[in-house]
């Protein structure tokens, strides 16, 4: 690029030497992701419906009608559809409560919202079987009174409650923090209460916030595997969510309904991501 | 609607935002709070508009004690420093917001609160923003609304943080011009808080200096300025000199002189200081110059007018005799 300019102009000390673009490094760089991300992401996925459609669209329906797959696919919504608002209050509770008010033990209450994101899904499950379990603490109080949580529907919602519970919170901490709290204060002044202050102005400031934390937790809650696997029992038809039936019909060398199954999990995964990006985008588009 | 702050003391952990303030605030007044940051005139403010809650002592609004009023209840109206204007709602919304939530019983039907609120919105001359949304105005616009919002409730008391505090030079200039008609147009009790010694002078009626959570001065704009009361205040509005005593062994005694109230001269002088010119600037219509002591090489800035300094012709590196015509000694200024 200096082959035309004459020598004499004198180039300032602070600007570094403007070195000769390489045109390569971009595009090997660019390679590199992409080969990456087909290798470990396209290509399973791709793989997943190839498999479930490997005998034909009708084996594929037929897989999927099946009762036991139907009623995997029921649990599945059930536990999604108890742990999601619930998770859902919770979070938008303590993150109200932690990005808005001075408190003693907020810290604490930050990790204790971690500590499902740090323990193994396994430990997690294993919690309720220690406590519920025939041999845990409440365990013989509950057999007495008929009341079933492990290898029963309540232990696998519990489970999933613990594993998302998060995801919600975690969203909107930041978002509320970086928001301060000068509205909620101008809304105290013009006479607001509490509950006019948070539905009026702290909700719609974090709507989108508010959508992208139960879209994580919803597709948490509807493929979690390790913990849900410990407390549910594996009862076909009765205690079996949809990835756990998944596993069984891998276990029992049915590849292609079990890729079936797995096929709408990953459906629900390309969904979520869809909702994900529009939502970012409106987010964008209104701040 | 008179304001008191009796004995008010505030913590923040360790840190003593305010220490034993006392301040009467009479009714239709607009009244500075000046310091420098930290000096906890925001402090002040907040616990006037019951947004802290003071350690000790007590607020009255028309001698009536509302220290434990809630702020929802104490019908004050706030312009925070960065607006905090409701970001998803439209200009016409945020100024109705405080008629909005008021208890069905008080509150306005819909065809009086939008009478209301375009009156507000004219009152701050910009009704034709009504439909926009915040992001979309200027920082002076966005300071009008607030101003109008905190107006919307018919708040007793005005209360204002750093109000031009985020603006340009020339916005500020003329906001606070239009504050100061706006105030006596509506003469509503007002307080604000500003660093910006010129802001204050300019707009109150009286100036509260604060400094370290104490209250040095209060007093009208010519009352702190020509008169400080404190080598605090001396230094935290408008220029001084300190003129030490070269044989003293302390900094005590200092004398306080401003730099306009300085006069120069080049006829050798026993009473006078000598100093030697370093450096002239010329300002406007007057000349700023700075000055080295020949006896301690203490810096010196004296203030002339334009006319003043072609008649004296002096150059740098000249010695001149100086002379103050006004000066303040602080006796206790060590203790």
């Amino acid at each position: 690029m200096s082959a035309v300019l004459p020598l004499s102009i004198p180039v300032p000390a602070a600007t570094p030497a403007v070195r000769p673009r390489v045109r390569w490094v971009p595009a090997a760089l660019i390679a590199v992701a992409l080969a990456y991300l087909a290798l470990f992401l396209f290509v399973p996925l791709a793989a997943v419906f190839f498999e479930a459609l490997k005998k034909g669209f009708g084996f594929y329906l037929d897989a999927i009608r099946e009762p036991d797959a139907w009623s995997a696919i029921g649990l599945t919504f059930t536990a999604a559809i108890i742990a999601v608002p619930l998770n859902l209050v919770f979070g938008v509770a303590a993150a109200w409560a932690i990005a808005k008010f001075d408190f003693r033990g907020k810290s604490l209450l930050i990790t204790l919202i971690d500590l499902p994101f740090s323990v193994s899904p396994v430990i997690s499950g294993l919690i309720y079987v220690l406590i519920f379990g025939l041999q845990g603490w409440l365990g013989p109080w509950l057999a007495e009174h008929d009341v079933r949580v492990i290898f029963a529907v309540p232990g696998i919602v519990l489970a999933t409650i613990f594993v998302t519970f998060p995801f919600v919170a975690r969203e909107l901490i930041p978002l509320m923090q970086a928001q301060g709290r000068e509205e909620e204060e101008a809304a105290a002044v013009l006479g607001a209460s509490g509950w006019q202050t948070l539905w009026y102005v702290t909700l719609p400031n974090v709507k989108w916030g508010i959508l992208y934390g139960v879209i994580l937790c919803n597709a948490r809650a509807m493929g979690e595997f390790g913990a849900v696997s410990v407390v549910s029992g594996h009862i076909r038809g009765l205690t079996n969510t949809l990835p756990l039936h998944v596993e069984i019909l891998y276990n029992e060398y049915n590849f292609a309904a079990a890729f079936a199954c797995a096929s709408l999990l990953a459906l629900l995964a390309l969904v979520t991501l869809g909702i994900k990006t529009f939502v970012e985008l409106r987010q964008e588009h209104e701040t | 609607m008179s304001i008191q702050v009796v004995d008010v003391t505030k913590r923040f952990g360790t840190f003593e935002a305010l220490n034993g303030v006392n301040l009467e605030i009479q009714p239709g007044e607009l009244v500075a709070l000046l310091g420098p940051s930290g000096s906890g005139k925001t402090t002040l403010l907040r616990v006037i508009a019951g947004l802290e809650q003071p350690d000790t002592g007590r607020i009255l609004f028309n001698d009536e004690d509302t220290t434990h009023t809630r702020v929802q209840e104490r019908e004050v109206g706030f312009v925070f420093q960065h607006y905090a204007l409701f970001r998803h709602m439209s200009i016409f919304e945020n100024v109705a917001f405080g008629l909005r939530v008021r208890p069905r019983a008080q509150r306005p039907n819909e065809a009086e609160i939008r009478r209301r609120v375009l009156a507000l919105l004219k009152l701050v001359q910009l009704d034709w923003l009504a439909d926009r949304y915040p992001h979309q105005l200027s920082g002076g616009q966005r300071q009008r609304i607030a101003l109008a919002r905190a107006l919307a409730i018919e708040p007793k008391v005005l209360l204002l943080d750093e109000p031009f505090g985020a603006l340009d030079a020339k916005v500020r200039k003329e906001l606070r011009r239009w504050l100061r008609r706006l105030h006596d147009e509506i003469n509503l009790t007002s307080v604000f808080v500003t660093h910006d010694q010129e802001e204050a002078l300019e707009v109150a009626d009286r100036v509260v200096v604060v400094n370290h959570g104490r209250i040095e001065q209060i007093g009208t704009p010519e009352e702190v300025y020509d008169h400080p009361a404190t080598p605090f205040v001396y230094q935290f509005i408008g220029h001084v000199n300190r003129f030490r005593d070269p044989h003293a062994a302390s900094d005590a005694n200092a004398a306080y002189v401003r730099p306009h109230d300085i006069d120069i001269s080049e006829q050798p002088d026993a009473s006078a200081i000598q100093a030697t010119l370093q450096h002239a600037v010329k300002i406007g219509a007057f000349v700023r110059l700075e000055l080295a002591r020949n006896d301690n090489g203490d810096l010196v800035e004296v203030e002339l007018s334009r006319e003043r300094f072609d008649h004296l012709n002096v150059a740098n590196g000249k010695v001149v005799y100086l002379k103050p015509r006004h000066s303040k000694v602080f006796i206790e200024e060590a203790a």
